[in-house]
């Protein structure tokens, strides 16, 4: 069996300051404590701290002009709103036939994943009906497609996309449906359902 | 004075010791595959045991309490005898420490994988396993305590304090936590609702970071960073100071995980400037640790221990200042809910716990088996392939979390969404998640090279399970001499007292915050038209918990402009008071689900959806990272279990009528018909009464209940008639409020924006122009279409100001 000395405890130590003292009766399994303060800096950084926390207290409840979370949604809400009302542009919505708008309506599409529920070429699956047929559950129209995609039918599966898209996007990617998708012809096609497009 | 004689018990150090390497090894392989699921779902392997939804608690707390728990106890079992100058006051009890913590461990990780967990991160083990935790805790203090009282040394070291509030902390922060009502055997329902349940669980979530990974691991720097340097601690005041202050502090600061979330602003702000107010007393551990290195960082070159030593003070001093940083609201809008947190927490897990179990080892390993490490080169490799693994590791996420938030709120000149759909964000940083995984795999390597130097260390040296040692013993010196001794120093000789004062200054900072969270009604303002869950509903619930769907989902919107138009309205307080547990959740690697019940909503999706999802979500978006949930389809909801759950909620508060637990089945078979005639109407079979249709049914539920239909509103109210003032004061007072609040939605002059926004001046009257009609909408509004009700947000008089300025001055 072995007896495990404690070589440091004898050998004292060097320091680099000769200030600094190592403090009596203070040395456990060899640890040895200096008497050294803290260093100043730190303390500076401990009071500014609780400074800092007292005046935050004070800014938004004992003095209470620091505006709450609600009042701060409030503002960004009115400020969204004040932007947005200069910038409604007034063009009229129609149905495009140019490339570079159906080419960006496809881009929608997928962005949007509406291939999910309408599959990747309009086929349709289970959740949503097809999209390339002459059968329309919410009318075949320009502006009855347009507002399917803005207003939806959440009940049946069609989520209104009017918070996330655009009118000029919604304008594109329902172009897009109607122009470009009919040339599509998918392997397997969801039956008919609505009524037939006059 | 004659020596006494006594052994140290070198065999519980050694068995943990032993047990830290293996659940340590075993812990990051497991974070290495759910960091490999993250970016590459196919990793689920299609097992309902191995989706990530069960394997991150399973990391999380394989990491915790198995690695770093072992650590901790290894670490303390040495030091403590050694600091003491006796053997550990029960053999027995460090014996059942040992076992029973291991024992704790597998039935940890059996149950997480069975998908038996109470959803409270880092708090995910059922109630048995609790009760069984407390057990082996109580012991481990007990025999911590008696060995104290048993020493041959006068005073109590340091590093000892904090053994001490370690115990003190994780045992009060358990059990508080902890509480929650039994179902059966795997199943309970915590006792706090909604918000009561996050302020409670996240203090202990921020306290478990305080006193599991960081008090303890303060302990060991204590003890292994001047024993392995041979120089002496820098100043014994700064231990003393930094030592109360953050104690005392880390207890409050657990509101800053629910910044901007559905929690009254006072607490939110106290999580705030507590973590402020940590920042020094943090460092004043790792200035007292570098300090202590002064003039000796020549040995840092040539020892691997050294060098972890200092990698992980480095590691603390930025987690500890990037923590209150993360605290500060604006932030904690960017790092909450993102990889921020992620980076975050691995900087220190990686950096400051793990590095410091390192630098332990590598100095403790020869020293107990009386060699030399086996390789000073394996050890050096170790070191350097561990700290590049760190920054690998953690930049990519720090650079993901920015990423994505950028992409969260980024609106197009129109006033929309840039990326309306959410998967486009999180396809975004996919690729930082691969980097991400190299980190990892970095880190594994290291660890790997770590246990083949201990494997070949151990084997040329020799151990004994008992070391001979002696020492005088111990004459106690009586009362204080106020010339000789400071208080502190007295106290640092009276065990029992220093840890009564340390349990007072512990329990402050939770009493003030919890007990009024659960005692005061104020803080819980109810909504009307909030409803308990329906039995299916409540089932589908417990599988969101079970599947741990929150590690991926939030529940809780915040008030920003660009999460209201991706998720719907901000999440209110009164809107959670029936969730044991709350939901909320702590990232989004997925979209919130607060409002997927909201009909008119962006989040809803039709059953159908919602069924085609869950069965493969890759088939609905390549990109997607979801694991699939094919076994919904197939897996039935206990209904025998169901009267039971309903019979807890009721204990709990919930106010299901009297006996409804008779009801409950029915009702639940009922709702599930619905749901599955209509998924049969889209052509899918499935049963009524399967987890798909409860989960449905559960999701449909969500955030619906405030845009319900106010009572009221169905009968028009009896309404007293009111007398509105007409003082000019009364008009100026209430254009300013109206300004502030009415103007947003019916114009500065009153015009409204039409249609969405009638006008106040023509005289079309949706809601009836007679004072009391006025009153009544601005007061109750109508949320159904749009109107908020002010009831809540000005008094009374301020209505009827707000009314008679409509009336009398906008309306002429």
């Amino acid at each position: 069996m072995t007896t495990e000395n404690d070589k440091h405890i004898e050998r004292g130590h060097e320091f680099s300051d000769h200030r600094e003292h190592a403090m009596e009766e203070h040395n456990y399994d060899g640890i040895q404590e200096l008497d050294n303060p803290p260093p100043q800096w730190i303390m500076f950084i401990f009071y500014l701290t609780i400074g800092i926390s007292i005046l935050y207290g004070a800014y938004y409840f004992w003095i209470g002009i620091g505006a709450d979370q609600h009042q701060e949604y409030d503002k960004a809400i009115e400020a969204a709103r004040m932007k947005q009302d200069s910038s409604q542009p007034a063009a009229p919505l129609d149905l495009l036939s140019d490339e570079a708008s159906l080419s960006e309506g496809k881009t929608i599409y997928a962005e949007m994943n509406c291939a999910a529920c309408h599959g990747i070429e309009g086929e349709g699956n289970a959740i949503g009906p097809n999209l390339i047929d002459e059968f329309w559950i919410h009318g075949c129209s320009f502006t009855d497609v347009f507002n399917i995609i803005k207003n939806g039918e959440p009940l049946k599966g069609m989520t209104p996309f009017k918070g996330q898209l655009s009118d000029e996007k919604i304008q594109k990617v329902a172009s897009y449906v109607l122009v470009t998708m009919k040339g599509y012809s998918p392997s397997s096609t969801k039956e008919a359902q609505g009524e037939k497009c006059p | 004075m004659e020596n006494q004689k006594f052994y140290y018990d070198y065999k519980i150090v050694k068995q943990f010791l032993m047990a830290t390497v293996v659940w340590g090894i075993i812990a990051i392989i497991v974070g290495l595959l759910i960091a490999l699921q993250l970016a590459f779902p196919v990793f689920n392997l299609d097992l309902e045991f191995t989706s990530f939804g069960r394997l991150r608690p399973l990391h999380t707390n394989a990491v915790i309490f198995a690695f770093i728990g072992n650590a901790i106890f290894a670490g303390v079992y040495y030091s403590l005898q050694r600091l003491l100058k006796t053997r550990m006051y029960s053999d027995k009890l460090s014996a059942i420490n040992f076992w029973g913590w291991q024992l704790v461990i597998i039935l940890a990780a059996i149950t997480l994988v069975l998908g038996i967990t109470t959803s409270k991160e880092y708090a995910e083990l059922e109630w048995p396993i609790d009760i069984l935790i407390a057990g082996i805790w109580i012991v481990y203090g007990w025999n911590m305590i008696a060995t104290i009282l048993i020493r041959r040394v006068q005073h109590i070291y340091a590093a000892i304090w904090w053994y001490l509030a370690t115990f003190l902390g994780i045992a009060m922060l358990h059990v508080v936590n902890s509480f929650a009502l039994p179902v059966s055997l795997f199943k309970s329902y915590s006792v706090y609702a909604g918000a009561q349940d996050a302020v409670v669980q996240w203090w202990y979530g921020h306290n478990a970071v305080a006193f599991f990974l960081t008090t303890p691991f303060l302990g060991l720097m204590y003890y292994y960073l001047p024993k392995a340097v041979n120089r002496p601690i820098y100043s014994y005041k700064l231990s003393i100071i930094h030592f109360w202050s953050l104690i005392f502090l880390y207890m409050w600061a657990g509101p800053h995980h629910l910044l901007y979330q559905a929690l009254p602003e006072w607490a939110q702000a106290l999580g705030t400037t507590f973590s402020i107010m940590l920042i020094a007393p943090s460092w004043g551990g790792m200035i007292n640790g570098f300090l202590t290195l002064r003039g000796a960082w020549d040995k840092v070159r040539d020892s691997a221990a050294l060098k972890f030593f200092v990698v992980a003070l480095t590691a603390y001093g930025m987690a500890t200042f990037e923590g209150p940083m993360m605290s500060l609201k604006n932030v904690n809008e960017i790092t909450h809910f993102t990889d921020w947190t992620i980076g975050h927490v691995h900087i220190a897990g990686m950096g400051w716990n793990a590095g410091l179990v390192f630098g332990m080892l590598y100095w403790l390993v020869p020293l107990i088996f009386n060699t030399k490490i086996y390789s000073t080169k394996l050890a050096n490799a170790h070191f350097w392939i561990a700290t590049l693994g760190i920054l690998v590791y953690a930049i990519p996420l720090y650079w993901a979390a920015v990423t994505q938030w950028l992409m969260w709120r980024d609106y197009t000149p129109e006033g929309y969404l840039t990326y309306p759909n959410f998967l486009e964000t999180l396809s975004q940083i996919i690729p930082m998640y691969v980097a991400r995984i190299f980190g990892g795999t970095l880190f594994v390597i290291g660890f790997i090279i770590m246990l083949f130097n201990f494997y070949k260390t151990i084997k040329s040296g020799q151990s004994e399970d008992n070391v001979a040692a002696e020492a005088p013993m111990l004459v106690p010196i009586g009362p204080r001499n106020p010339d000789r001794e400071t208080v502190h120093r007295w106290i640092e000789r009276k065990g029992v007292i220093f840890s009564i004062i340390a349990f007072f200054v512990l329990a402050v900072g939770g009493a003030v915050e919890i007990i009024p969270m659960v005692f005061v009604k104020s803080n819980i303002p109810t909504i009307d038209t909030v409803t308990p869950y329906t039995p299916l509903e409540l089932e589908g619930r417990d599988i969101y918990v079970s599947e741990g769907c929150y590690v991926c989902h939030s529940q809780v919107v915040r008030p920003f402009r660009y999460e209201t138009d991706r998720y719907g309205e901000y999440s209110k307080i009164g809107e959670f008071v029936y969730d044991h547990p709350y939901q909320w959740g702590s990232r989004r690697i997925g979209p919130d689900l607060a409002r997927a019940g909201v009909v008119t909503g962006p989040m809803f999706k039709s059953a159908a959806w919602h069924y085609s999802h869950f069965m493969d979500p890759q088939k609905m978006n390549v990109q997607s990272t979801m694991p699939k949930y094919p076994w919904f389809a197939t897996k039935e909801v206990n209904l025998e279990g169901t009267p039971a759950k309903i019979r807890a909620m009721q204990k709990l508060g919930v106010p299901y009528p009297e006996g409804y637990d008779q009801q409950a089945v029915e009702d639940l078979k009922s709702q599930g018909s619905e749901i599955a005639a209509n998924l049969n109407s889209s052509g899918i079979e499935v049963s009524p009464t399967s987890q798909m249709v409860a989960m449905i049914a559960y999701l449909h539920k969500l955030g619906r209940d405030i845009s319900q239909p106010l009572a009221e509103e169905a009968v028009p109210m009896e309404l007293a008639p009111v007398t509105l003032p007409v003082g000019q004061a009364d008009f100026d007072a209430a254009k300013e409020n109206y300004l502030k609040i009415c103007a947003a939605c019916h114009g500065p002059e009153g015009n409204g924006i039409p249609p969405a926004f009638p006008s106040l001046v023509d005289e079309e009257w949706l809601h009836g122009n007679k004072p009391e009609e006025i009153v009544r909408s601005i007061s109750e509004g109508y949320p159904l279409k749009g109107m908020v009700g002010y009831k809540n947000q000005l008094s009374g008089s301020q209505i009827n100001q707000l009314a008679s300025y409509i009336l009398n001055v906008l309306n002429q």
